[in-house]
């Protein structure tokens, strides 16, 4: 076998190894390369920034364990922004899940950040949490009508909502005034659309795993979506924007050699496949 | 007719209709209809349990290709159910240090190593397909490139034009192709619904063909 064939037909087991390498190499050595800011953390930066005083926000966490690599660092700097201005801004914010581990994901989150101690924020009087809403698509349109109904209690105290001063005037999807969904798949946005969109005119801001993004396209082009946070890059650069450099930041570079390395493999195998074509052809 | 066609199309519309018409009656019916549905789904996690435990419990049984794994399944689903078995008063519960430790240092860990698995099929992945055979693949091969360039600091710090050529790619062809995916699979949607609710495709009433 040729050096030409050879390029084109490298064992997976060697790509693997270089991947490994590649990924590992900026983990435990960080290049700290510098980050420029793209227009989808920006726009979903002053989308947050842009919301209203007094506004009801439900965060819904729309994925599981296996999203976490992605979404979670994306999820916690988002929780800090408004956790941060949700008592000058008078924000309540309504954290639920569609996904069954939605909820232990965010039990994750507040072992690492509590609310109460770090922005003064009350649970039950300015953030509270309903937990796991089953039924997917069904769910979401028993919700919008009638949510305590649907979730007659809260998920970390487990206190009648009659009991949360948040809820007294949340009933229906009317109340909202905006959902954050973080998602890896369904039920995800195209359900929210149609339950809470389409009906009730609840806007939307979603972040979403990289290979969701270009499914995401037409939504935002129709203003049906309002900002998108596309995976790992988009969320490193909101933490920057934050000035609250965190998990993501921690990975960039990890994602940028993984990158160079994608790169530089499909410009080996092309430049060896033109190079026996040259040869048959001569 | 038959009844269970009946059902569906009453059913069916029972949900159609207030999604157009403001009809306090029928808002109501809807409703009810859907917590009856919710209670079903509920339901249907036990079935999910019990037919888990068939398939595994008849290959362990056999001794068949992969049984050790289906020992592990069952006994993990066994654990984690009765750890985190909402009877707080006995010490059971999502707040179990159990069922924590097992949720913090076992499905965490694997479902993100799942996931993360990914990245190494997909770069042996992009290095097989992503090769010019044709002018078709030239394209595939430009317009991937410029988008796993511009996802990456390290090539958009030193080409930020990498972002602007990606905004179109995303904003335009992507763009464009996704709505037509997405006009094409609703019609295809609808045209689903109005059969079944016509009672023409009767393929869900006993798992295939029509009568």
């Amino acid at each position: 076998m040729s050096i030409l064939d050879k390029m084109q037909r490298i064992d997976r087991r060697y790509i693997y190894l270089a991947a490994w390498i590649f990924v590992l190499f900026p983990l435990l050595n960080p290049l700290g390369l510098p980050v420029p800011i793209g227009r989808e953390s920006r726009t979903w930066y002053n989308y947050i920034e842009a919301i209203p005083d007094d506004s009801v926000i439900i965060v819904s966490m729309d994925y599981g364990v296996s999203g976490m690599p992605e979404l979670y660092p994306m999820t916690v700097a988002t929780m800090h922004h408004l956790w941060d201005n949700c008592l000058t801004r008078n924000w309540k914010i309504v954290v639920l899940a569609f996904w069954n581990q939605g909820p232990l994901v965010f039990d994750t989150l507040l072992t690492q950040i509590d609310p109460a101690e770090r922005y003064n924020v009350v649970y039950g009087e300015h953030w509270v949490e309903l937990g796991w809403v089953p039924g997917s698509e069904t769910g979401m349109a028993a919700l919008a009508t009638d949510m305590w109904g649907q979730t007659p209690r809260d998920y970390l105290e487990d206190r009648p909502l009659a009991d949360l001063p948040i809820m007294a005037d949340i009933r229906t999807a009317e109340d909202v005034d905006l959902v954050i969904s973080i998602e890896t798949g369904t039920p995800g946005l195209p359900e929210w659309l149609r339950q809470w969109n389409d009906p009730f005119g609840v806007p939307f801001i979603v972040g979403c795993i990289g290979v969701s993004v270009p499914g995401m396209a037409p939504y935002l082009a129709s203003g049906q979506l309002s900002a998108l946070m596309p995976g790992l890059t988009a969320s490193g650069e909101y933490e920057l924007l934050l000035n609250r450099p965190g998990l993501a930041v921690a990975g960039l570079d990890a994602v940028s050699m993984s990158h160079l390395l994608v790169v530089l493999l499909v410009l080996i195998g092309n430049v060896a496949y033109f190079a026996s074509r040259g040869k048959e052809v001569r | 007719m038959e009844i269970p066609l009946l059902i569906t199309a009453f059913c069916t519309l029972l949900q159609v209709i207030p999604y157009y018409l403001n009809i306090p009656v029928i808002d109501s019916a809807s409703a009810t209809m859907r917590d009856w549905m919710l209670l079903v789904v509920n339901m249907a996690v036990f079935v999910g349990v019990i037919s888990l435990g068939q398939v595994h419990g008849k290959r362990i049984q056999r001794r068949g290709e992969g049984w050790p794994f289906s020992v592990v399944l069952i006994v993990f689903m066994v654990a984690m159910a009765i750890v985190g078995f909402p009877l707080e008063g006995i010490g059971l519960g999502f707040d179990n240090a159990q069922y924590l430790f097992m949720f913090n240092n076992i499905l965490n860990p694997l479902g993100g190593t799942m996931y993360s698995i990914l990245a190494f099929f997909i770069t042996s992945a992009a290095y097989r397909a992503f090769r010019a055979r044709n002018w078709e693949a030239a394209f595939v091969l430009i317009s991937g490139t410029i988008v796993v360039m511009s996802n990456a600091p390290l090539f958009t710090s030193s080409m930020p034009f990498l972002i602007t050529w990606k905004n179109w790619i995303f904003d335009v062809p992507n763009t464009a192709t996704g709505r037509g995916v997405m006009i094409g699979a609703a019609l295809g949607a609808i045209s689903l619904a109005v059969r079944t609710l016509m009672g023409i495709e009767r393929g869900y009433l006993r798992g295939g063909g029509e009568d």
